[in-house]
C-alpha cells in the first residue's frame, strides 16, 4: 500500500497525431501527462500545434490517431451525450474571447451552463434562478457586477474576455483551456487577466493548460512548461529551466526573448 | 486506436481518387465545349450554304457538329492533361477541383497553358455567343421607328386603368407579401441542413445536406411562371396561386441565401458553445442563430422586393395581382393603358427599392 498517492493525473495524451483534411501535420505523436492543479503553460510559435493541441483534449478538433483521457475517462472516440458530459469539465478560453456578440452579457455568461440546462428553456435562453445567481456571483467576480445587459459586443477586449472566464466559471470546470487568452490584448491588461486565470488555479484547484507567446507571463504563471515545434514535444521543464538557451532551440536561432525577464 | 481512424485514411484515398476523377470530368466538359465552339465557328466562317442557297444558320450548324467525336477527343485531351500535368501545368479542371497546387501558385497566368486556355475559352464563348443569340447590330440601330407607337402610348398613359390598376397594385403587393411571409419559416428551417459547416458531423447529415442542396436548386431552375401554371390548374385562377407560385421559388432563394450566410459564421461562437458541453440545438440557437438574424432579415425584405417584381409576370397567366389586367392590353395593342400600368408597377418597384434599401441599410 503506497503511502502517498500524488494528485490524479488530469489529462493524459497518448500518441497523439493531427492531419488537417489538405494534408497538414498539425501534431505528431505527443505524449502529454496533465496533473491535477497544475498551471501548464504551452509554448511555441504560431503554427507549431499548440491550438491543435488544446482543441483536441476538448475535441474541438478530432484526431487523427492517438488517444485521450479526462480524469480515466477516455474522450477520443467518446459520442453524443458522453462526449457533452466530458465537455462539461472542460472549460475554454479563446484569443478572440468568441462571445455571442449579440446576446447581452449576463446571457454569454449563462451559456457556459448550457451543457447541464434543460434543452427547452435554454433555447428561449431561460435559464434557473440558481445558475442566474451564479452568473451575476461571476460577474462580480471578474469586476463587471454593473453591466450584465450591456450587449457582449459593445465591451473593450479586456472585458469581453472577462466576460468569457465568467462564462468558463460558470461552466464549474475541473479543467480549464486557455487558447493565448491575452493575445488580442492590450500589454497593460495582459497580468490583470492572467491573475484571474491563475485565482481560479490556486483557489479552486482547476487545472489549467494555457498557451501563452509572452516570455515574462510563462516565467510568472506557469508551474510547468511544455514546448512545440512543428507540431512535435521538444522541451518539457519547470520555468526556471526556460532560459534563453532553451527559448532559441524552441524558437528557432533567429528568435530573442522581448523582454530581459530571461537570465 | 479507435475504429474511426482507420475509416478516415480509408476516406481520404477514396475523396483523392474522386477528386481526380473529378478535375479529368470538368477538363473533359470545357475541353468538348471548346472544341464545339470551334467547329461551330469555322464552319460559321467557311461560308457553307445550305440547300437552299443562304448561309447556314447558327441552328443550322448546331445539327452539323461532330459531337461524338469532339466529345472523345475532348476526353482523351483531358486525361492527358491531368496525367502530364507536371508537365504541361495543373489542368483547369485541377484548378477548379482541388485548387491550383503551391508550385504554380506565383506563375502569372500569361506564362501556363491553363490561364492562355482560359482566355481562349471565354473569347470563344463570346463569339459563339454572338452568332447564336443572332445579334444584330445594325438592325437595332436603324429600325427604331417601328417601336415607336409603343414607345408613344407608354409615354401617353390613359387614365381609363388607373382606379383598376391601382386596387390589383395593392393586391400584388400583398401577394408578395404572403409569398415571402410564408417562405421565412420553411426557408430557416431548410437552410441549416443546407450549409455545409454545419453538416459535416455525421454521413447521414452530409446526405442530408446533399439531397437539400439537390432538391432546392432543381426547385430554383423551375421558373417561377411555371409554378404558377402548376398552381393555377391546383388551386385555380386568382391570386393564390401567385402567392403559392412565389413562395415555392422564395423559399428554394431564401434557402440559398441563408445557407450561404450560415456558412460565413464565424466559427469562433460556435466553438465556445460547443466547449460547454451543449448540444447541437443549443449549438446553432447560440453559436449560429444571433449572427445570421440580421443578415437573413436583410434578404427576407430584398425577396419581398423581387417577388413584388416577379408577381407582375405571374399576373400574366393568371395568378392575380396587376400583371392579370396588362396581359390582354398588350394583346390589344392598348398601349396608352399598358403605359399606365406599367408607370404604376415602376413607381412601386422603385419605391419598395428604395424602401427595402433603406431598411436593410439600418439592419445589418
Amino acid at each position: 500500500m503506497p503511502g502517498f498517492v500524488g494528485p490524479a493525473v488530469a489529462i493524459r495524451v497518448e500518441g497523439l497525431s493531427k492531419v488537417f483534411p489538405g494534408g497538414v501535420r498539425a501534431l505528431s505523436d505527443i505524449d502529454l501527462e496533465v496533473r491535477e492543479g497544475e498551471f501548464l503553460v504551452v509554448v511555441g510559435l504560431s503554427g507549431s500545434g499548440k491550438s491543435t493541441l488544446l482543441r483536441c483534449i476538448n475535441r474541438l478538433v478530432d484526431p487523427t490517431a492517438g488517444r485521450i483521457w479526462i480524469f480515466q475517462r477516455e474522450i477520443t472516440g467518446a459520442q453524443g451525450a458522453e462526449l457533452r458530459r466530458l465537455r462539461r469539465q472542460i472549460a475554454m478560453i479563446f484569443q478572440q474571447f468568441n462571445l455571442v456578440r449579440r446576446h447581452s452579457v449576463l446571457d454569454n455568461v449563462l451559456s457556459g451552463s448550457l451543457g447541464r440546462a434543460r434543452l427547452l428553456p435554454s433555447l428561449f435562453l431561460r435559464y434557473p434562478a440558481e445558475d442566474r445567481r451564479l452568473a451575476h456571483e461571476a460577474l462580480e467576480r471578474v469586476g463587471l457586477r454593473d453591466r450584465p445587459a450591456a450587449r457582449a459586443d459593445a465591451l473593450s477586449g479586456g472585458q469581453q474576455q472577462r466576460v468569457a472566464i465568467a462564462r468558463a466559471l460558470l461552466q464549474k470546470p475541473k479543467i480549464i483551456l486557455a487558447d493565448e487568452p491575452v493575445a488580442s490584448l492590450d500589454p497593460a491588461l495582459r497580468h490583470s487577466l492572467m491573475r484571474h486565470i491563475e485565482a481560479l488555479n490556486r483557489d479552486e484547484g482547476l487545472t489549467v493548460v494555457c498557451s501563452l507567446h509572452d516570455v515574462d507571463l510563462v516565467k510568472r504563471y506557469a508551474t510547468r512548461l511544455v514546448a512545440l515545434r512543428e507540431g512535435r514535444l521538444v522541451w518539457e521543464g519547470q520555468p526556471d529551466q526556460f532560459d534563453r538557451r532553451t527559448y532559441r532551440e524552441i524558437y528557432g536561432t533567429d528568435a530573442e526573448p522581448a523582454s530581459n525577464a530571461m537570465a | 486506436m479507435p475504429r474511426g481512424i482507420e475509416l478516415s485514411t480509408r476516406d481520404d484515398h477514396w475523396a483523392k481518387s474522386m477528386a481526380r476523377l473529378k478535375s479529368v470530368a470538368v477538363d473533359a466538359v470545357l475541353l468538348t465545349g471548346a472544341g464545339l465552339m470551334i467547329e461551330l465557328l469555322v464552319v460559321a466562317f467557311s461560308g457553307r450554304r445550305s440547300p437552299a442557297g443562304m448561309l447556314l444558320g447558327a441552328e443550322d450548324i448546331l445539327d452539323l457538329l461532330h459531337y461524338a467525336w469532339i466529345t472523345a477527343g475532348a476526353v482523351v485531351l483531358a486525361i492527358l492533361w491531368n496525367l502530364l500535368s507536371g508537365w504541361l501545368g495543373a489542368s483547369p479542371g485541377r484548378a477548379l477541383v482541388r485548387g491550383i497546387p503551391e508550385r504554380e501558385r506565383d506563375i502569372p497566368w500569361t506564362h501556363t497553358l491553363r490561364g492562355w486556355f482560359t482566355i481562349l475559352f471565354i473569347e470563344l464563348t463570346f463569339f459563339t455567343g454572338w452568332l447564336i443569340t443572332e445579334v444584330d447590330l445594325p438592325t437595332f440601330l436603324t429600325k427604331f421607328s417601328k417601336a415607336s407607337d409603343i414607345v408613344r402610348g407608354l409615354v401617353h398613359p390613359s387614365g381609363a386603368v388607373l382606379h383598376q390598376g391601382v386596387l390589383l397594385l395593392v393586391q400584388t403587393i400583398f401577394l408578395a407579401f404572403m409569398a415571402t411571409a410564408f417562405a421565412i419559416p420553411a426557408a430557416f428551417a431548410i437552410s441549416f441542413l443546407a450549409a455545409r459547416n454545419l453538416t459535416r458531423g455525421s454521413a447521414l447529415s452530409r446526405l442530408l445536406y446533399t439531397a437539400t442542396r439537390t432538391v432546392m436548386n432543381l426547385v430554383r431552375a423551375v421558373e417561377p411562371l411555371v409554378w404558377a401554371l402548376i398552381f393555377i390548374s391546383w388551386v385555380g385562377i386568382g391570386p393564390f396561386a401567385g402567392v403559392l407560385a412565389l413562395w415555392v421559388h422564395s423559399v428554394a432563394a431564401l434557402t440559398k441565401l441563408y445557407s450561404e450566410q450560415i456558412e460565413s459564421i464565424d466559427p469562433g461562437p460556435v466553438e465556445a458553445i460547443m466547449a460547454t458541453g451543449a448540444s447541437t440545438l443549443q449549438v446553432i440557437r447560440y453559436g449560429v442563430v444571433p449572427q445570421v438574424i440580421p443578415p437573413f432579415l436583410s434578404f427576407t425584405i430584398y425577396r419581398w422586393d423581387i417577388n413584388v417584381r416577379m408577381s407582375t409576370i405571374i399576373g400574366f397567366v393568371g395568378g392575380g395581382g396587376i400583371g392579370y389586367i396588362l396581359k390582354p392590353r398588350v394583346d390589344l395593342g392598348e398601349w396608352g393603358e399598358v403605359g399606365t400600368l406599367v408607370l404604376l408597377i415602376a413607381v412601386t418597384v422603385w419605391l419598395m427599392d428604395i424602401v427595402s434599401a433603406r431598411i436593410r441599410e439600418r439592419i445589418v
